[in-house]
């Protein structure tokens, strides 16, 4: 595609991590205005579902829905829709409501997402005062659906967004991205290319500031709240990010179960395991990097 | 769709391939300081560094340097002297000791978001474990103080 004077890329450090935004086609207008109303999108997400900031609705929700439901913003009320909706179809393999105990006790079973209510008008109550919530597996992902959603609104044609690897991106073709190796971060796995579309990576945490070595991962499993292990790195293509970030969650916690539920939302996935085997659904597709 | 298939390749590119050094440029100084503060005029007030606006603002140009990155970025910072813009306009990550080397550094001087990227411009999008930006927001802060301190 050839390139426009419209067509810009600007990054910032928010949810955490850098967020990324590629504008390649808005006819016309202009883009710097376009990208910051994206970014603004990717803030408003942040600013609800932070986990530790007081005023998020997570907080709030955490302080107060086990005594009387909270009215949240409908975006917050989405991810916890969806949220909900994985946890039922994992079997609690993915649980966004355990963020209030460190460890379970042998032979009993522990408040989770199923103490959570969705009532109407956006109001949410939590069935057990133990329940804690953090939408941190999820929230990214919904983040940049939204700024993919503001982009579109401002008349951009053909845009990018990503989220520290959580990604999508609309029209203009298909657009290259590079897999880090799980085992070895600093090395690349494969390349995919995506074309209106999301993908999403899960792994252990890393930071180049400090080291090339990867520290343990984010990922807790729930039955345990031990980092998962299932597997080294799961990525996930599917139709919308939201649903991409949570999937991988699923396959670092339980990969087989996961397989289902990658079925269910359309989506293909690639795994490296414990072992370093690479696995693969059938309908994944991409190149494995060849060795330099 | 049942089962995990085990990616067979030819043996060689089953190794992951190195990714030596990844670049990226956003912004120029300037294209910072105008979205910033559209309109205002900059007068420096250390060479390279620190500008304050004709609006009352100031504007800082500091990067954070680590093992194997570096982030150049500008801040800021209204009238009120609170944060009201970060901007970060290169993004350098390498594993052969180049994030330390002026040579290949010198290569980001005065480029802008519009120049031609020359180096792994094959490597465009990373997906993967996910970066934490800490350093960056530990930066801000300290840029905050020096302004606390200097210029309020």
């Amino acid at each position: 595609m050839p390139a426009t004077s419209a067509s810009i890329r600007r990054a910032r450090a928010l949810l955490g991590t850098f967020v990324e935004i590629d504008v390649a086609d808005r006819p016309g207008g202009d883009a710097e205005s376009a990208v910051d109303t994206a970014f603004a999108a990717v803030a408003d997400v942040h600013r609800l579902m932070s986990f530790h900031d007081a005023e998020s609705d997570v907080s709030r929700l955490n302080l107060m829905a086990s005594r009387g439901a909270v009215t949240v913003h409908p975006w917050t009320y989405a991810v916890l829709e969806m949220a909900l909706d994985m946890a039922h179809h994992s079997n609690g393999a993915f649980d966004i409501g355990v963020a209030g105990v460190r460890r379970p006790l042998a032979g009993q079973s522990s408040p989770g997402f199923d103490s959570i209510e969705l009532l109407a008008d956006h109001r949410v109550r939590f069935g057990d005062p133990g329940v804690k919530i953090d939408l941190g597996g999820i929230a990214k992902g919904f983040a940049v659906d939204c700024a993919i959603d503001a982009l579109r609104s401002c008349g951009v044609r053909s845009a990018m967004v990503n989220a520290g690897g959580d990604l999508a991106t609309f029209g203009g073709g298909a657009r290259l991205v590079h897999i880090r190796d799980p085992r070895s971060p600093d090395r690349l796995l494969c390349q995919v290319a995506v074309s209106d579309g999301a993908l999403a990576s899960s792994a252990r945490r890393f930071d180049p500031f400090r080291s090339a070595e990867t520290t343990a991962t984010a990922v807790v499993d729930p039955s345990t709240r031990l980092p998962a292990h299932a597997a080294l790195g799961a990525t996930v293509r599917a139709p919308t990010c939201m649903v991409a970030d949570a999937l991988t969650k699923i396959i670092m916690i339980a990969p087989q179960s996961a397989l289902s539920q990658l079925a269910r939302y359309g989506a293909s996935a690639l795994l490296v395991a414990p072992n370093g085997d690479i696995l693969r659904t059938a309908d994944w597709q991409g190149d494995l990097q060849h060795a330099a | 769709m049942n089962n995990w298939l085990k990616w067979t390749a030819p043996a060689a590119a089953i190794v992951s391939a190195a990714a030596p050094a990844y670049a990226l440029q956003y912004m120029s100084v300037e294209e910072a300081q105008k979205a910033a503060f559209p309109g205002a005029s900059f007068a420096e007030v250390q060479t390279g560094r620190v500008w304050k606006a004709s609006n009352g603002g100031y504007f800082y140009y500091d990067h954070v340097v680590g093992k194997h990155l570096l982030i150049d970025y500008t801040v800021a910072i209204g009238p009120d002297g609170r944060v009201h813009r970060v901007d970060i306009l290169n993004y350098r990550e390498s594993y052969g000791g180049e994030v330390h080397d002026p040579n290949w550094l010198g290569q980001f001087v005065g480029k802008g978001s519009q120049s031609e990227l020359r180096i792994n411009s094959d490597i465009r999008n990373i997906s993967g474990a996910t970066l934490s930006s800490t350093h960056l927001t530990e930066g801000v802060k300290k840029v905050l103080t020096y302004h606390a301190s200097h210029f309020r």
